[in-house]
């Protein structure tokens, strides 16, 4: 694209392009906020993915895949809602609007790990069973089932008290939300794997089901041998001592050390990328609707009239509308609608009798982002006149037959002339104004009618503050001979 | 042309005095203009302002005085404000009476006009009237 058109197409952009590139992209880029880490952005990536193709297939003329893929991603769509209801769930009704609309997850919202860490060491050390289960960014809900609603804050003594083998709950797992204990006694789906070692039991069977149904993390204390071990993504990983735990909650919940500059850039960097991505995008979807397809079409618009001299009439023009032939974006032509275009004559220095008018971009107004390419016609000659006053005889357009033997001997009318404005050009032409046809059928005397003035053409009034109707005295007589 | 004019110039009475004749600069003034059916002994007969076209024909006759030496007349059919027929009738000395005539068609109902002019084309008279069914 050479300078002159990267500057053409620039003047082109309306702001409400950008408001529309900047909006979508702002949209796009807190979905991405709020669904990040979960498996419904890598699902809609796919998607996004699919619909490439779709449109590539389409570009290439293959019908049947088009078809195909448009329904795969109709579908999928359907999917997504179904079975991240949950997921979705949480961002719309756990997040107030500010967090939806701008606000950053804070990962490091009160997790109590050195509660956890010592309450599990502490478990650990008198051999007592445990299995905490800590979600991650995915509903664990309908996986889980049973136990007992708990909602108590974390402390090492609390979870001590829980898997106090004289607790009925002690068997099950314990659930984390954020600083509380949800949910207690629950019970997790088992693993079917064969490949775990014969000294782990049901509770590391348990722990291992559940991470292989969701991205929560497990750590499981084992009752026999005091050991501690974490499982997340179906891997078992055995923790040596209290900092190791500490690390591996640190990094499922994505705390990291406050001095750790690193990650903060790496954090900012992550969002700023994922920023840009989302705004180009956004600019190529906007480029491929709205700019992408060059489309042509042609409107019939009225010609107006500004700075005509109000003394002045215009009598007759050659042209009352003009066609314009327009070019752009599909998205802004099928938009346009033809009270946004006008064509405007400026009649400041007409003059009486013809004028020709050459319309030129000009006279055109019309949305930013559309081009003209033709008009038709491109002149329009328009007669102007000065009004006039004159006096004009009135006659009566008689119509039907009087009764048999009678004859309309003479007629009277009040007024017999009435002073009439209008055009020159067409005032001079006119000799006698008519009125409104009179019928005779019915006249079988003379008398007096009052009818309206059959004003032809429209334009023309009726001055002096004559009244538009004549009274009519007619005079009937006998047929003689 | 729907209309065929029979035109004739004949020597007429002159009786009856209609309503205003403008005098002309010739001297001459127009004594009678009327519409009428027929003429017959020199004098209209059945004047009206409207006609039949049952009628077939119809008539405007003009009776001129004050005539100083041979001229002539116009009479000038319009039909809607559209000139139909001009006619040029003869006028002699003292007085003279002279009439035109038309042919009336399906075709010619509405509104007419016959003016009456002078040598010089001055317009004496206007008669309206109309044809109807």
């Amino acid at each position: 694209m050479s300078m002159n058109a990267l500057i053409s197409f620039l003047t082109t952009i309306r702001w409400q392009d950008i408001v529309d590139v900047v909006l979508n992209s702002y949209i796009l880029f807190r979905l991405y906020v709020l669904f990040r880490g979960t498996n419904v952005i890598r699902v809609v990536a796919g998607l996004a993915l699919l619909w490439i193709f779709q449109r590539l297939a389409a570009g290439m003329g293959l019908i049947v895949t088009s078809w195909a893929m448009q329904g795969i991603i109709a579908g999928a769509a359907l999917i997504i809602i179904i079975v991240f209801r949950n997921e979705i769930r949480n961002v719309l009704q756990a997040k107030n609007i500010r967090a939806i609309l701008w606000g950053f997850p804070d990962k490091s919202a009160r997790a109590p790990i050195d509660s956890i860490v010592e309450g599990v060491y502490d478990l650990a050390r008198k051999r007592t069973g445990a299995l905490i289960v800590i979600p991650g960014k995915e509903d664990i809900d309908e996986v889980v089932q049973g136990g007992v609603r708990w909602q108590g804050l974390v402390s090492r003594e609390m979870l001590m008290s829980i898997f106090w083998s004289g607790n009925p709950v002690h068997d099950g797992a314990a659930v984390m939300s954020g600083d509380r204990i949800a949910r207690v006694g629950t019970i997790l789906p088992l693993s079917h794997r064969d490949d775990l070692p014969g000294k782990y039991g049901t509770r590391h069977r348990a722990a291992v089901g559940l991470t292989e149904q969701s991205d929560a993390m497990v750590i499981v204390v084992s009752e026999e041998r005091g050991e501690v071990i974490v499982v997340k993504n179906s891997d078992i990983i055995p923790i040596q001592d209290n900092l190791a735990l500490k690390r591996q909650l640190r990094t499922h919940l994505g705390i990291e050390s406050e001095l750790d500059e690193a990650h903060t850039r790496r954090e900012s960097m992550e969002l700023g990328m994922a920023a840009a991505v989302c705004f180009l995008c956004m600019a190529g979807v906007w480029f491929s609707f709205a700019r992408g397809l060059e489309t042509l079409t042609s409107l019939e618009v009225p010609l107006e009239y500004v700075n005509r001299d109000s003394r002045m009439q215009i009598l007759s023009a050659s042209d009352n509308t003009v066609r314009l032939h327009l070019s752009g974006s599909g998205a802004l032509i099928s938009s346009l609608k033809p009270d946004q275009v006008k064509v405007k004559l400026d009649l400041d220095n007409a003059v009486n009798g013809e004028n020709v008018f050459t319309i030129s971009h000009d006279n055109i107004a019309m949305p930013p982002g559309v081009r003209l390419n033709r008009i038709e016609p491109s002149q329009v000659k328009v007669v102007l006149d000065f009004p006039i006053t004159k006096e004009i005889p009135i006659q009566v357009d008689w119509v039907g037959t009087l009764p048999e033997g009678l004859i309309l001997k003479t007629v009277r009318l009040n007024p017999e002339v009435v002073p009439i404005t209008g055009v020159g050009k067409i005032l001079n032409n006119i000799r006698t104004l008519y009125t409104e046809k009179v019928q005779m059928e019915n006249l079988r005397s003379s008398g007096q009618m009052t009818v309206g003035l059959a004003l032809s053409p429209a334009s023309l009034k009726i001055a002096g503050g004559f009244k538009d109707r004549v009274e009519i005295t007619y005079i009937i007589g006998k047929r003689q001979g | 042309m729907a209309i065929l004019i029979c035109l004739s110039t004949e020597l007429v009475s002159v009786d009856a005095a209609d309503d205003l004749s403008r005098p002309s600069p010739t001297g001459m003034s127009l004594e009678r203009a009327v519409m009428c059916e027929y003429i017959e002994d020199y004098a209209p007969h059945h004047q009206a302002v409207v006609f039949s076209i049952e009628v077939g024909k119809i008539s405007c006759f003009t009776s001129f005085i004050g005539i100083r030496s041979s001229t002539y007349t116009l009479h000038k059919w319009y039909r809607r404000d559209e000139l139909v027929t001009s006619k040029r009738l003869t006028l002699k000395p003292p007085s003279w009476s002279t009439y035109s005539s038309i042919q009336l068609r399906e075709a010619d109902k509405g509104p007419w006009r016959v003016e009456i002019l002078d040598n010089r084309n001055q317009l004496m008279k206007t008669l309206r009237f109309s044809v109807t069914d």
